[in-house]
């Protein structure tokens, strides 16, 4: 089944035929658990990076941030047997418009911020595509583990 | 018959904007004028009308109440409201079927788009004090109406303008005009004049791409802005992505810092789950 993951969510995924994807990643970052044992995935669209701006949204929304999120995906993962030791991790996202001046870089404190995270956590990153110019849409088959990504201007291609 | 002509017969020969809603808008500026009056004119534009009680019954709004006449929803929505539904209940028809296609994008997102950087502007129109937050919304909602109707163009020359607009460190807007002649941005104010709206409307569509668009006037900035916000999360973005370009210094001088961007964002996201019903008007 396609499960769509909007801005501000987070699916999880536990039959072979199942897809997540999340479309139209600008400066939100994507971030994708993968577990090849049990063949359990999530992905999580979150759009900002530190739930401290706005603490009823934060427990309204907890996807929206990445500080509430990413944490709260790994605990419903875990939920479904996947473990972190065997756990594929990817990271796609945050892009942002031409802006010298840096007001409108949310899409680079979107990468900083999960790197703190999961270097503190040891998490280690399978492999990401973040940064640029783009937007990026992308999508995991839970049975097979297959990550495509399409982006603006450069088409579709497997992460 | 050179493209740019070709262009510039589109332009000259899109439907008009419904004639009623330009009416009401101008007798909307009246803060006493009556809803009975209101009724007589709006009365004669039947997509208008079944749009107003669609849209009036939509959460965003926030009525308490559902409205079942034209009559009725004259009376229970205030002035302010009422401008922003009637002008989204006309744009929409412009905006249905495969709208944008050429830039990539599926079916309603340009109008998604559109919805978006009009909440969007006009919630952060407090920061702009020469603003009235229902142009604000206008404008939001018809800033990008060139790309309606530039799209079969862009569509042509689909490949020439992507690999300018990623390769060249440009803009999209600047490999609209390099291969077509113009941007969305030009053939768009050149509708809205031809729409006969305000000047500082037809400013700020054509400048909303503008790298300087936040030091020119405040309509010009506040549109600028509300697109780069909308666009930066992904809301309706094809194949352009953000390759767009804004100096966003500028917004020191509107004392609006990133935190207060970030802040507008995930206000907006509540927002647009309440807009359900504007977004199903274009479908």
């Amino acid at each position: 089944m396609k499960i769509i993951v909007g801005i501000s969510d987070m699916r999880i995924g536990t039959k072979p035929d199942d897809v997540l994807i999340t479309y139209s990643l600008g400066s939100c970052i994507g971030v994708v658990l993968w577990d090849p044992t049990v063949k359990v995935g999530a992905l999580l669209h979150y759009m900002l990076p530190d739930s401290n701006i706005d603490a009823e949204k934060a427990v309204q929304k907890p996807f929206m941030f990445a500080d509430k999120g990413v944490p709260m995906m790994f605990k419903e993962i875990y939920k479904h047997g996947a473990k972190k030791s065997n756990m594929r991790v990817y990271v796609v996202g945050g892009s942002q418009v031409m802006d010298d001046s840096g007001m409108f870089n949310i899409g680079k404190r979107n990468q900083m911020i999960i790197r703190k995270m999961f270097l503190k956590n040891n998490v280690m990153v399978a492999k990401e595509d973040v940064g640029g110019n783009v937007n990026r849409t992308i999508s995991l088959e839970v049975g097979t583990g297959l990550i495509k990504m399409k982006v603006s201007g450069k088409g579709e291609v497997i992460l | 018959m050179t493209r740019m002509e070709e262009i510039m017969n589109i332009a000259n020969h899109i439907p008009p904007f419904p004639k009623v809603a330009l009416q009401v808008m101008k007798m909307l500026d009246n803060p006493e004028v009556k809803a009975k009056d209101l009724a007589k004119v709006i009365q004669y534009d039947s997509a208008i009308t079944a749009n107003l009680l669609k849209t009036c019954n939509a959460a965003y709004f926030g009525l308490t109440r559902k409205v079942s006449s034209l009559d009725d929803a004259l009376v229970v929505v205030g002035q302010d409201i009422l401008k922003d539904i009637i002008i989204t209940s006309s744009s929409a028809r412009f905006y249905k079927g495969g709208a944008g296609d050429g830039y990539q994008l599926e079916q309603g997102e340009l109008w998604r788009h559109s919805v978006a950087t009009a909440i969007m502007a006009k919630m952060m129109a407090t920061h702009f004090d020469k603003v009235d937050p229902n142009v604000a919304f206008t404008a939001g909602l018809l800033h990008d109406i060139g790309k309606r109707f530039l799209s079969s163009f862009v569509a042509d020359e689909f490949a020439k303008i992507v690999k300018l607009a990623y390769e060249s460190g440009g803009s999209f807007v600047e490999a609209e005009i390099e291969v077509l002649g113009m941007s969305h941005a030009d053939l768009g104010a050149k509708i809205m004049k031809k729409w006969q709206f305000d000047q500082e409307l037809i400013q700020a569509v054509k400048q909303h791409h503008d790298p300087d668009a936040i030091g020119k006037d405040q309509l010009t900035a506040l549109v600028a802005l509300a697109n780069t916000q909308v666009m930066t999360i992904g809301i309706g973005v094809g194949a352009d992505g953000l390759t767009s370009k804004v100096q966003g210094a500028g917004l020191k001088h509107y004392g609006i810092t990133g935190r207060d961007l970030e802040i507008y964002l995930a206000g907006l996201m509540l927002e647009l789950e309440k807009a359900q019903e504007m977004m199903s008007l274009a479908a």
